[in-house]
């Protein structure tokens, strides 16, 4: 592929079926959570940080299908509102396309396109629920989700980092 | 597998549309539908579990650690207050054993059934997982229906009620707490016996609605369960009555004190309505004598 030429990079089976282990892993881990200072601190916007640093060398329509069923894996495990996490994902996914990408985010670009993630899933989650139970949502329950995996941000980039230097095929994962 | 698709190719943008509509259409069918999980549902908690297991031992580690250090500024100033209240608890209970004898005497003499309906057998359990998301509180337990564990069945902690099983798989179970937007309890003021209806509606304090006569309630009155709901034991402590801010009267639950870890589960066999008792027992009738056993004779119980 040269600069004038109109084909897309090829799209790789692997970083696709890798990326999606790890985000059910972390959507498995939705049903866990931390209790810190008389408050509890879900894991629910953990998955959301792998949908952030998902690869843009993955293959497009296998990201897709693996970015929805997690979601409703979620939903499953959580016994929550059922679609209203695949559609998060879906749509966090289908937003900040990572295949559009022409180089991974830099810390300011990943901090901002975080933000944006957190407001559009906060803002789903208050329509979805208020669709379906006819109330408005708890915010504090989110805001404590949202700092924990903001917390957790900068672990989990530079553990990607770390892994990263040591695989030979370190462009397709970025 | 190497894709030919572009990453804004058409295919890519209907595969996504399609994705979001069918999302959208899971979410309409639950509009004011009860909450339910379905079989997929048993099976993704059961999937799940034993990662939030493994998570678990490392987490509550954690949590001690951290909690350890505030516990420990406080620790002289809670000795303190801690050896004031046993010298008055010790005095009361010798009260209390007093009475207790005097009250069994007295049933002795009247023939009073003093027998209570909370099982005396319980099945302690873990809970691996909580949600206490934006609209929903529920609790994943380590036990399902292998422990005897049964659907409605009363989840405890030291602290009091903290809800009941919703749903159930073979080595899980999913427990609504009382808190919960969907939560109805039948409870009684242990002061007056007056019942009334404990709805939950995501906040720390759910609200006492149908009281017949507001007098028989006040600020600080026990709260415990009814029973008249035929699905849970009367007697199980659930909390305190306070006063909302719109001064309506709500209930401080005793299990919102502390995070919840063990936990333990009443097997309490929930109390049939006549028709379908005799259901049961037409069941069990025709199941015998298909069979040509007695196995079947739990649909008596209560």
């Amino acid at each position: 592929m040269n600069y004038l030429s109109s084909r897309s990079p090829i799209k790789k089976a692997r970083p696709a079926l890798i990326a999606g282990a790890v985000l059910f892993l972390t959507s498995a881990m939705t049903i866990s959570g931390l209790n810190l200072f008389d408050s509890r601190f879900g894991f629910e916007f953990l998955p959301l940080l792998v949908l952030v640093i998902w690869p843009r060398h993955a293959n497009t329509p296998l990201s897709l299908g693996l970015v929805w069923l997690a979601g409703l894996f979620t939903e499953w495990a959580t016994g929550d509102i059922t679609g209203q996490w695949s559609l998060i994902y879906v749509l966090v996914w289908g937003v900040f396309r990572p295949e559009m990408r022409g180089a991974p985010f830099a810390p300011l670009g990943l901090v901002f396109v975080w933000g944006l993630i957190c407001l559009v899933t906060t803002l789903v989650l208050f329509l979805t629920g208020y669709f379906v139970y006819g109330i408005l949502p708890d915010l504090w329950p989110i805001g404590r989700q949202i700092s924990l995996a903001t917390l957790t941000l900068p672990l989990i980039v530079l553990l990607r980092r770390a892994i990263l230097r040591r695989l030979k095929d370190y462009d397709d994962w970025g | 597998m190497r894709g030919r698709e572009g990453p804004n190719s058409g295919i890519t943008r209907l595969a996504l549309f399609i994705a979001l509509a069918i999302s959208c259409l899971l979410i309409s069918f639950q509009r004011n539908s009860e909450r339910h999980t379905s079989d997929l549902g048993i099976a993704a908690q059961e999937v799940a579990s034993p990662l939030a297991n493994i998570l678990a031992v490392p987490l509550r580690h954690f949590e001690g650690f951290l909690s350890g250090f505030i516990e420990r500024r406080r620790v002289f100033d809670d000795n303190i207050a801690l050896r004031e209240e046993v010298a008055i608890l010790r005095e009361r209970q010798a009260r209390y054993d007093n009475l207790a004898n005097k009250v069994a005497r007295y049933e002795a003499i009247l023939g009073v059934d003093t027998e209570t309906d909370i099982p005396l057998r319980k099945i302690a359990a873990r809970a691996i997982g909580e949600t206490d998301g934006p609209f929903l509180r529920s609790l994943l337990l380590n036990v399902g229906s292998r422990d005897g564990v049964m659907m409605g069945n009363p989840v405890m902690s030291t602290e009091g009620f903290i809800g009941h099983v919703i749903n159930l798989g073979p080595n899980t179970a999913r427990v609504l707490r009382v808190s919960d937007l969907n939560s109805r309890i039948a409870v009684a003021s242990a002061k007056s016996g007056a019942p009334a209806i404990l709805a939950g509606d995501n906040t720390p304090l759910p609200k006492l609605s149908f009281i017949n006569q507001p007098d028989d309630w006040g600020i600080g009155d026990r709260v415990i369960t009814s029973g008249d709901d035929g699905f849970l034991p009367r007697g199980l402590n659930v909390g305190q009555v306070v006063k909302g801010k719109a001064g309506d009267l709500r209930v401080r639950l005793s299990s919102q004190t502390s995070p919840v870890d063990w936990v333990w589960v009443s097997p309490y066999k929930r109390i049939l309505a006549p028709v379908e008792t005799l259901e049961e027992n037409n069941q069990s009738a025709t199941a015998q004598d298909d069979e040509g056993t007695q196995v079947i004779e739990a649909s008596n119980a209560p």
